[in-house]
């Protein structure tokens, strides 16, 4: 009784402040516009260049321009759904802490994670959540893909747990703003990562490989999923991996985050 | 109600020396300095006081403040508010407590008043009725309904302020924080908002902690004052304690009928006074003379004064709380802790 009324709280929450975001799109039309085209467009010129890379070769490593595309297009789910709720911990990192507003986060009968995040609904993210489901869309029919329902829930859950790997890398990266008061760089830094894993990793070097899949392991919001539904693999390590890799980024994110907290410092007024 | 005992808070500061070099050096080699803000502070409020909480700019008073809410956790010493420690069981604890800070607003910039109001209701669940009865009487104490349907960023500073006293207050808290809530405001907003504060202390008995620059907010409303500087506790007591201990400066001014005779008078010499008990200015046109009561009567300083001299206008200034408290944050008058 107590979750789920707390579920629907949370629940409620969201909804108003997603309200107020869609009507701030409303008065903000033109802004809107150009942060969603933005984020097609450099999509779009990404895989511009990939069309150009594979009419000169036939394919790269052993994988074909449509599984290529295939992976291209899943990864940008989870970074969309990661950018659409968890946005507002880039300002974390970047001034809410630096300018002391991360007090008002603390007068609050909730937990400060949701406060910060439910305050933001980047809808500009919904450029990126079109062009993976654009591209999903269209490699899926020439890509050895089994729409069986075990299939289709392994791809839900491999989404929604590679959404966590974002979300967990940007909140261990944002909480040490609580001690060195910025840190917008340092998310910056890792967040970028994410570039890499959008292609296979067997095209890279060892170096770079070990970074995407243990260190950073954005290779587990993309490629080892995305992978094993089209070429196959060992469930266990592509699909597992995510989960495992998800929760112990979550875990780790809120257990700095917690220790962050309690060591903020405000700011003089 | 509240208990605070040798609260002690400091903050570690790195040390930074001038220019590229310096930069460069405190990168490669930090150098950390250890800040007191809050030194050794122990008080306590009981149930429906109204506390200021007063001192000069940088004392600590915010500090103190952000302790008591749960904002930052103290280094050492304890404060227990409706038995909860403030930092350890936060999120109960705030359920309990409003707080408004006047130098920056806790509103969502964006949402439309009235909804930032039902976000509020969401967070602290609040049920419906409850929420129906306490908008209306915070609309009535403090007029939110012209504005109630813009965006907290079109408010103007005054229409803010109430906003945000009354977001502090929906959920009935047994305790309010005010963080300089008048600052910036015109004389009719500020009493509004003494007004307010004063009608809620009334009707819920709830205890206000209030930290503030503007005398008039003290004098107004509160019952208990403590000061503080430089992150200790410097006076704990009655306002009307303040001016009967430490209110014996006077000062009486004379326009005289020639200044000359005036440059004759001398105060020293005829009372027997030390150099500090005594300061006469003039500014060619009027004469003031400041006296510690304690040392000459008002009536001597009179008597000398007239038997000498001619004046058109005397005028006489009581004990004035600026006054005293100015001579406490400039340290003139001396305190016995």
């Amino acid at each position: 009784m107590k979750v789920l009324h707390r579920i629907r709280r949370v629940f409620k929450l969201h909804r108003i402040f997603i309200k107020q975001d869609l009507k701030k799109l409303m008065e903000y039309k033109i802004d809107f516009l150009t942060g969603a085209l933005a984020l097609f467009i450099t999509q779009g010129i990404n895989i511009f260049f990939l069309t150009i890379i594979f009419s000169y070769i036939p394919d790269l490593e052993g994988w074909t321009f449509d599984q290529i595309l295939f992976i291209y297009g899943f990864a940008l789910l989870p970074k969309a759904i990661d950018h659409l709720f968890t946005d507002n911990l880039w300002s974390i990192g970047y001034f809410t802490v630096s300018k002391g507003d991360f007090d008002k986060y603390l007068t609050r009968p909730v937990s400060t994670l949701f406060a910060v995040t439910v305050e933001k609904f980047q809808i500009d993210a919904l450029g990126e959540l079109v062009v993976g489901i654009l591209l999903l869309a269209t490699s899926l029919p020439k890509v050895n893909f089994n729409l069986s329902f075990i299939n289709v829930l392994l791809f839900i859950i491999s989404v929604l747990f590679a959404t966590f790997i974002y979300t967990g890398i940007k909140l261990i990266t944002a909480s040490v703003a609580f001690w060195t008061k910025r840190s917008g760089n340092v998310i910056h830094m890792f967040y970028m990562v994410n570039d890499f894993a959008k292609y296979p990793t067997t095209i890279y070097n060892r170096t770079v490989r070990a970074i995407i899949t243990y260190i950073v392991p954005f290779a587990f919001t993309a490629f080892f999923p995305a992978s094993y539904f089209i070429v196959g693999g060992n469930p266990w390590y592509n699909i597992g991996g995510t989960v495992v890799m998800s929760a112990l980024l979550m875990t780790v994110g809120i257990i700095i985050w917690n220790k962050g907290v309690t060591a903020y410092e405000s700011a003089g007024s | 109600m509240i208990y605070v005992e040798n609260l002690k808070k400091e903050f570690k500061k790195a040390i930074k020396e001038p220019g590229l070099k310096g930069s460069l050096k405190s990168f490669i080699k930090p150098k950390n300095e250890i800040i007191t803000a809050v030194d050794d502070i122990s008080f306590h409020v009981s149930k429906g006081e109204i506390l200021g909480f007063i001192g000069p700019n940088g004392a600590g008073k915010s500090t103190v403040i952000k302790m008591l809410t749960g904002i930052l956790t103290p280094t050492s010493g304890r404060c227990e508010i409706n038995g909860k420690i403030p930092y350890k069981n936060r999120k109960s604890y705030v359920k309990e407590i409003g707080v408004v800070f006047g130098q920056r607003t806790q509103l969502w910039w964006d949402l439309a008043l009235r909804e930032t109001y039902t976000v509020l209701k969401e967070i602290y669940e609040v049920d419906d009725e409850s929420y129906k009865k306490r908008m209306a009487f915070l609309n009535e104490v403090l007029e939110l309904d012209s504005f109630i349907t813009s965006p907290v960023r079109t408010l103007s500073l005054g229409q803010r302020m109430r906003a945000d006293i009354a977001a502090s207050l929906l959920h009935s808290p047994k305790v309010l924080f005010l963080d300089e809530p008048t600052i910036g405001l015109d004389v009719v907003v500020k009493d509004n908002i003494r007004k307010a504060v004063k009608a809620i202390n009334a009707e819920e008995n709830t205890t206000v902690i209030l930290t503030t620059h503007d005398l008039q907010d003290v004098e107004n409303l509160c019952d208990r004052i403590v000061m503080i500087d430089k992150g200790n506790k410097v006076f704990d007591g009655e306002i009307s304690m303040l001016k009967t201990k430490y209110g014996q400066s006077r000062e009486m001014k004379f326009v005289p009928e020639d200044l000359d005779a005036f440059n004759n008078l001398d105060y020293l010499g005829e009372f027997n006074l030390k150099d500090s008990d005594i300061e006469v200015e003039n500014d060619g046109h009027t004469v003031s003379v400041r006296f510690n009561s304690d040392a000459v009567s008002v009536e001597k300083i009179l008597n000398y004064t007239l038997s000498k001299t001619h004046v058109k206008d005397i005028n006489v200034k009581d004990a004035d709380i600026e006054e005293i408290i100015k001579g406490i944050y400039r340290s003139e008058v001396k305190l016995d802790a």
